[in-house]
C-alpha cells in the first residue's frame, strides 16, 4: 500500500524528447530507463529542481557520436555511405570551428548580403510580375492617347467612353473591351447602423470579370450587374460590411439610393494594376452623367470626356499601329477637330512599369534596385573569396599531404566546394531568419506587402537562383586555387602563390570600395536633391494651410467663411476646385488670338475666386485679380507659361476661350509649381466659376492649428453629419508627391550602409590575417627600433592604397549615374561636388578605422612573444 | 600471453557487474560504484564502459522487465562472460604477483 498516492514527478519532457531524437533506437530504451531511475534517486537526494537540472546534464552526457554512431549502423544513412564525402564534411566542419573568427566574419557577411540581396530581388520580382497573373495578359492592351502639339505634347492614360464600343463593332481584331472610371459620386455607404466611407471604388463594364482573371466567389461573371443599382464587393469589403454573413442580395444605402450586392470578387491581387474595394456598373455612371442632358451628348457620341480607362482584348495577328490608326480614324470621324490625337496600345504586362509610348515609369527604379542587389551580393561573394584565398596559404600543407597520399585534383576541388557549401548553408539559414526579421521593416519603407511564404514557388525561384549564383561565384575560384598547390614546393615552404593571386585579391577589394563609394554618393545626392526640392520656392505659400472637400458645405460657403474667419487660429480662407499642390484638370480645348490652325495647347485649369491669389501670396506679373463681380465669369488669369506657350504679346485684354466660354485675359500670374518638381511648369488658367468650387483652404496661424481644425470640424459636422471629416495639410500633400523618391532615398541609404558594412567586414578579416602573417616581421622590426606609428603605417598603407583606387574609380561612375538620375527632374540642383569628396573621405575613414584596430594590436604586441613562439 | 587491455574504470565496472551477477544494469551500477569509490559519476560514463566491455566480449546483456520506477522502460541486464571472468582473474593474479614482491621491502623499511 502506498503512503501517498501522488503522481511521481516526471523528468523534463523536452530533455526526454531530445534524447529520443538523437539516441539510437536500440540504446534509447535502457538509457532512458536508467536516467529515470537516477532522476528519482536525485530527487530524493537533492530535491526536484536540482534533479531536473541534473537530468538535462545527464542527457547531454549522452549527446556524443558513440550514441549516434550506433544509429547509423542500424539505419545506415545513404549520405554517409560515401566515406570520402563524409570525411569532407568532417574536415570542413573542423576547419570552420578551428578558424571560428574568420568563419564568423564570412558567415555574417554572407548572410547579411544574402538577406538584403534576396529581399531586394523579391521586390524586383514583385514589380515585374504585375498583371501577369491574367491568363490572357499577352492579348490584353491598354488604350491610351497622345495629345497636344509641339512642346505641350503628352500622354493621357484615359480615353473617351464611346471608342470601346466602336472598336468592338468595327475592328474585327478587337474581341472584347472593358472601360473603367473612378467613382467619386458614391462614397458614403450605410448598412444597418454602420457607416462606411469608400475612397477606392470604380465603375466598370461587366466584361471586367470575363476578360481578366478576377474570380467571382459569388455571383455570375457573365452577368455580374443585373441592373444599374448592383454592386460587387471584394471579399475584404464584404467582410467589413456583413461580417461572416452571406453578402449576396444584401442592400447597402448611399444617400437615398440603394445598391444590391450581386457578387463578391476575390480581393484584387497586390500586383494588379486594377484595384479597388467595390465595383459599380458603368451604365450607372452614364446614367448619372448623361440623363437629362440638353446638349444632346450621350454615352455613344461624347468624344470629349477623357475619363475612361480602356482595356482591349485583341486577336493576335495584325500590327498594333494598324489597329491604333483604325481607332484614330473612328475618333476623327466622330470628332473631326481632334487632329492632334493619336491612339496608343500598351500590352498589359507593361502597364505598371512603362508609359504607353514605351518610356519608363518605374522600370528605372526596378533596374536600379536590381543592380544594387547584384552589387551587394557581389560584395558579399568577394568577401568570401578574399578571405578564403588569403588563408589558403595556411592550408597548403594539408593540400600537399592529400596530394602525396593520392588525392586527385578533382577530389580536392570537391572538398573545398563542400566547405563552401557548408558555410553557405549556415549563412542561408541565418539569412532566412534575418529576412523574417527585416520583412516588416522593408515592407514599411518600400510600400509593398511582401510575405515570406515558403510554400509559394516564386520565393524559391529567387532564393534558389540567388544562392546558386552566389555559391558558384564564390566557390569556384578558391577551390581551383587551393587544389592547385604543388605538393613538393609547398611542403618545402615555398608556396607559389604568386603576384597574380595577390593582385586578384586587391582588385576585389578595389571593386568592393568602388561600389560602396558609388552607393554613398548616390545616397547623398538623392537626399540633397530632395532637400533642394523642398527648399525651392514654389511660387506660392503653402505653410500652415489645411484643405478638404466641402461636400454639402459648398452651398453655404460665404456664411462658413465669415464664421471661420471669426474663429481663433484662422487667419484666412479661400477655395478652388482642385488642390493647388497637384492641379488635376487639363484640357486641350482652348482658343486665343493668334492660335495656329492645328495647334493644341494643353492647359491646366482651376476655378478660383478673388481670395485665391492673395491667400497663397502668389504674384501677379501683369494685370489684376478677379473682383468676384458677375463679369468675372468671362475673365481669365493665365500663368506666365501659358502666355509663353500661346505666344500672346501684351496679354491683358486679349481674347481667350476655353471650351465654350469666351472672355478676356485680365491678369498674368507668375509661374508657380502645381505638380511634382519632376515636371516642368505647364500652362495654367484660373477661371472664375463660383458654382464649382468645392475645395476649401484654411490658413491657420500655425500655433493655434488645433483650434482651427476643431472649428472646421465643428462646421463640417453641422452640414455633413454622416461623412467623416478628412482634411490634409498642404505640406503633407506636397510631401506625398515625392513619396517614391523619399522611399528610394531611404532604401538607398540602407543599402549603402549594408554595402559598406560588408566591405568592412572583409577588410577587417584581411587586415587581421595580414597582421597575423606578418607577426614575425613586426617583431623583428620592433626589435630593430621601429616606432609604433611606423608599424601601423606599414600595415595600413597597402589597404589605404586599395581604398583610394576604389574611390578614384567610383567618382566618374557615380557622377555619370547620378547625373542621369537628376535628368529626371525638371528642376534640379547643380551636381554638388563636395559630395564626392565627402563620400571618399567617409569611405577612407571607415576603412582606416577598420584596419587600425588590427594594426595597432599587432604593433603593440611584445616582440619577445611573437619571436619566441616557433 | 596477449590480453585485451582493460582501463581502470572498465575494470571497476566489470568487477561491479561480476558482484551483482545477472542483475546489474546502468543505474544500479552507477549507484553502487559511486558508493564504493566515492567518485562523482555520470550515467553516460557507466554506459560507455559497459558498451566497450560488451564489444570486447567480457559482458553480455539481455533486456529485462519494465518497472514503474523506470517510467515503464525495460532494463538492460548485464552478466559477466567466462572470458570476462578469466580476464578479471588474470588481472588479479598480475597484481597479486606484484604485491607479493612489494610487501617485504616495505616491511624492511618499517623495521629500520
Amino acid at each position: 500500500m502506498k503512503k501517498n498516492a501522488h503522481i511521481p514527478p516526471a523528468p523534463p519532457q523536452l530533455a526526454v524528447r531530445f534524447l529520443r531524437w538523437f539516441c539510437a533506437a536500440n540504446l534509447a530504451e535502457d538509457v532512458e530507463g536508467d536516467l529515470h531511475e537516477v532522476f528519482n534517486d536525485h530527487i530524493r537526494r537533492f530535491g526536484l529542481k536540482k534533479a531536473r537540472r541534473l537530468y538535462w546534464l545527464e542527457v547531454l552526457g549522452f549527446f556524443k557520436p558513440g550514441y549516434f554512431k550506433k544509429q547509423s549502423q542500424t539505419y545506415p544513412s545513404p549520405f554517409l555511405i560515401h566515406d570520402m564525402i563524409g570525411n569532407y564534411f568532417k574536415i570542413a566542419w573542423r576547419n570552420l570551428l578551428n578558424n571560428s573568427f574568420y568563419s564568423l566574419i564570412n558567415c555574417i557577411g554572407l548572410s547579411v548580403g544574402l538577406a538584403v540581396g534576396i529581399l531586394i530581388l523579391l521586390w524586383v520580382q514583385d514589380e515585374l510580375s504585375f498583371d501577369s497573373f491574367n491568363k490572357q495578359a499577352d492579348n490584353i492592351y491598354k488604350l491610351e492617347n497622345r495629345v497636344g502639339t509641339g512642346s505641350s505634347q503628352q500622354i493621357w492614360t484615359a480615353t473617351v467612353a464611346p471608342i470601346a464600343g466602336f472598336a468592338k463593332r468595327e475592328v474585327p481584331e478587337i474581341r472584347e473591351a472593358v472601360r473603367m472610371t473612378y467613382n467619386g459620386a458614391h462614397t458614403l455607404f450605410r448598412y444597418q447602423d454602420k457607416v462606411f466611407s469608400e475612397e477606392n471604388t470604380f465603375f466598370a463594364d461587366p466584361t471586367l470579370f470575363t476578360m481578366f482573371d478576377y474570380r467571382l466567389v459569388h455571383g455570375n461573371p457573365e452577368k455580374p450587374f443585373p441592373d444599374n443599382y448592383s454592386v460587387i464587393l471584394t471579399e475584404t469589403t464584404a467582410r467589413r460590411y456583413f461580417g461572416d454573413a452571406d453578402a449576396l442580395g444584401k442592400a447597402i444605402a448611399c444617400g437615398n439610393v440603394h445598391f444590391t450586392v450581386t457578387g463578391v470578387v476575390e480581393d484584387f491581387p497586390e500586383n494588379s494594376s486594377i484595384k479597388g474595394d467595390m465595383v459599380f456598373p458603368i451604365s450607372l455612371r452614364f446614367k448619372d452623367v448623361y440623363e437629362g442632358r440638353k446638349d444632346g451628348k450621350n454615352m455613344d457620341n461624347d468624344f470629349s470626356e477623357f475619363d475612361y480607362t480602356t482595356y482591349l482584348l485583341l486577336q493576335p495577328g495584325r500590327p498594333l499601329q494598324d489597329i491604333a490608326a483604325n481607332l484614330r480614324n473612328i475618333h476623327l470621324r466622330n470628332k473631326p477637330d481632334d487632329t492632334d490625337l493619336t491612339y496608343l496600345l500598351q500590352a498589359l504586362p507593361d502597364v505598371h512599369l512603362y508609359k504607353s509610348d514605351g518610356s519608363g515609369q518605374g522600370i528605372e527604379t526596378v533596374r536600379m534596385f536590381m543592380i544594387v542587389a547584384l552589387l551587394i551580393l557581389i560584395i558579399a561573394c568577394i568577401n568570401y573569396v578574399n578571405l578564403s584565398t588569403a588563408r589558403s596559404l595556411l592550408r597548403s600543407k594539408e593540400v600537399s599531404m592529400r596530394k602525396i597520399v593520392g588525392a586527385a585534383r578533382i577530389q580536392l576541388f570537391v572538398q573545398f566546394l563542400v566547405e563552401t557549401i557548408l558555410l553557405f548553408s549556415l549563412s542561408t539559414l541565418l539569412a532566412i531568419v534575418l529576412m523574417h526579421i527585416l520583412m516588416p521593416f522593408f515592407n514599411q519603407i518600400s510600400g509593398k506587402k511582401l510575405v515570406l511564404d515558403f510554400l509559394k514557388p516564386h520565393i524559391w525561384q529567387v532564393l534558389g537562383a540567388t544562392i546558386a549564383c552566389t555559391l558558384a561565384a564564390s566557390s569556384i575560384y578558391p577551390a581551383l586555387l587551393l587544389s592547385s598547390f604543388e605538393p613538393l614546393k609547398s611542403l618545402k615552404g615555398k608556396v607559389s602563390v604568386g603576384l597574380n593571386e595577390a593582385m586578384f585579391r586587391k582588385t576585389l577589394v578595389v571593386i568592393q570600395f568602388t561600389v560602396s563609394v558609388i552607393l554613398i554618393v548616390g545616397t547623398l545626392i538623392i537626399s540633397s536633391q530632395m532637400k533642394y526640392i523642398r527648399s525651392k520656392g514654389l511660387g506660392y505659400d503653402k505653410t500652415h494651410v489645411l484643405s478638404f472637400y466641402m461636400r454639402d458645405l459648398t452651398k453655404h460657403y460665404e456664411a462658413i467663411k465669415s464664421d471661420l474667419l471669426s474663429q481663433p487660429g484662422i487667419s484666412d480662407v479661400s477655395r478652388s476646385n482642385f488642390n493647388v499642390v497637384l492641379i488635376g484638370g487639363q484640357t486641350g480645348t482652348s482658343n486665343w488670338d493668334g492660335k495656329q490652325p492645328g495647334e493644341t495647347m494643353m492647359i491646366r485649369f482651376m476655378n478660383t475666386d478673388r481670395s485665391f491669389i492673395p491667400f497663397f501670396k502668389m504674384q501677379l506679373k501683369e494685370g489684376g485679380n478677379f473682383t468676384d463681380a458677375p463679369a468675372d465669369t468671362r475673365h481669365f488669369i493665365l500663368n506666365e507659361m501659358a502666355v509663353k506657350t500661346a505666344r500672346i504679346k501684351d496679354p491683358i485684354g486679349k481674347r481667350f476661350k476655353i471650351w465654350d466660354t469666351e472672355g478676356t485675359i485680365i491678369g498674368v500670374v507668375k509661374d508657380f509649381h502645381f505638380a511634382s518638381m519632376k515636371q516642368k511648369i505647364e500652362p495654367a488658367v484660373f477661371i472664375y466659376d463660383p458654382g464649382n468650387m468645392n475645395r476649401i483652404y484654411i490658413k491657420t496661424t500655425g500655433t493655434d492649428a488645433k483650434k482651427a481644425i476643431a472649428a472646421a470640424k465643428n462646421i463640417w459636422t453641422k452640414f455633413n453629419a454622416d461623412a467623416p471629416f478628412q482634411y490634409a495639410f498642404l505640406d503633407e500633400a506636397f510631401d506625398s508627391l515625392y513619396k517614391s523618391e523619399e522611399q528610394a532615398g531611404m532604401l538607398f541609404n540602407i543599402f549603402a550602409s549594408i554595402a559598406i558594412l560588408i566591405s568592412c567586414l572583409g577588410l577587417f578579416g584581411l587586415a587581421t590575417y595580414t597582421a597575423q602573417v606578418r607577426t614575425k616581421e613586426i617583431g623583428v622590426r620592433k626589435v630593430l627600433g621601429s616606432s609604433l606609428t611606423g608599424i601601423i603605417r606599414l600595415l595600413a598603407t597597402d589597404f589605404i592604397k586599395l581604398v583610394m583606387t576604389g574611390i578614384m574609380i567610383a567618382v566618374p561612375i557615380a557622377w555619370y549615374v547620378m547625373d542621369n538620375w537628376l535628368q529626371d527632374f525638371a528642376y534640379r540642383m547643380d551636381m554638388p561636388w563636395w559630395v564626392f569628396g565627402f563620400a571618399g573621405v567617409l569611405a577612407l575613414a571607415i576603412a582606416l578605422l577598420t584596419i587600425s584596430f588590427q594594426s595597432i594590436k599587432a604593433a603593440l604586441t611584445d616582440p619577445v612573444k611573437s619571436l619566441r613562439s616557433e | 600471453m596477449k590480453r585485451t587491455y582493460l582501463g581502470e574504470f572498465e575494470e571497476i565496472v566489470l568487477l561491479a557487474v561480476a558482484v551483482t551477477d545477472g542483475q546489474a544494469y546502468g543505474a544500479a551500477l552507477l549507484l553502487d560504484i559511486g558508493r564504493q569509490t566515492g567518485r562523482d559519476l555520470r550515467l553516460n560514463q557507466v554506459h560507455s564502459a559497459l558498451q566497450r566491455l560488451e564489444e570486447k566480449g567480457m559482458v553480455r546483456s539481455a533486456m529485462g522487465e519494465p518497472t514503474a520506477e523506470r517510467g515503464g522502460k525495460r532494463k538492460r541486464l548485464f552478466s559477466v562472460t567466462a572470458y570476462g571472468l578469466r580476464t578479471l582473474k588474470e588481472i588479479q593474479q598480475v597484481r597479486a604477483g606484484f604485491w607479493d614482491r612489494l610487501i617485504s621491502p616495505l616491511k624492511m623499511v618499517v623495521d629500520l
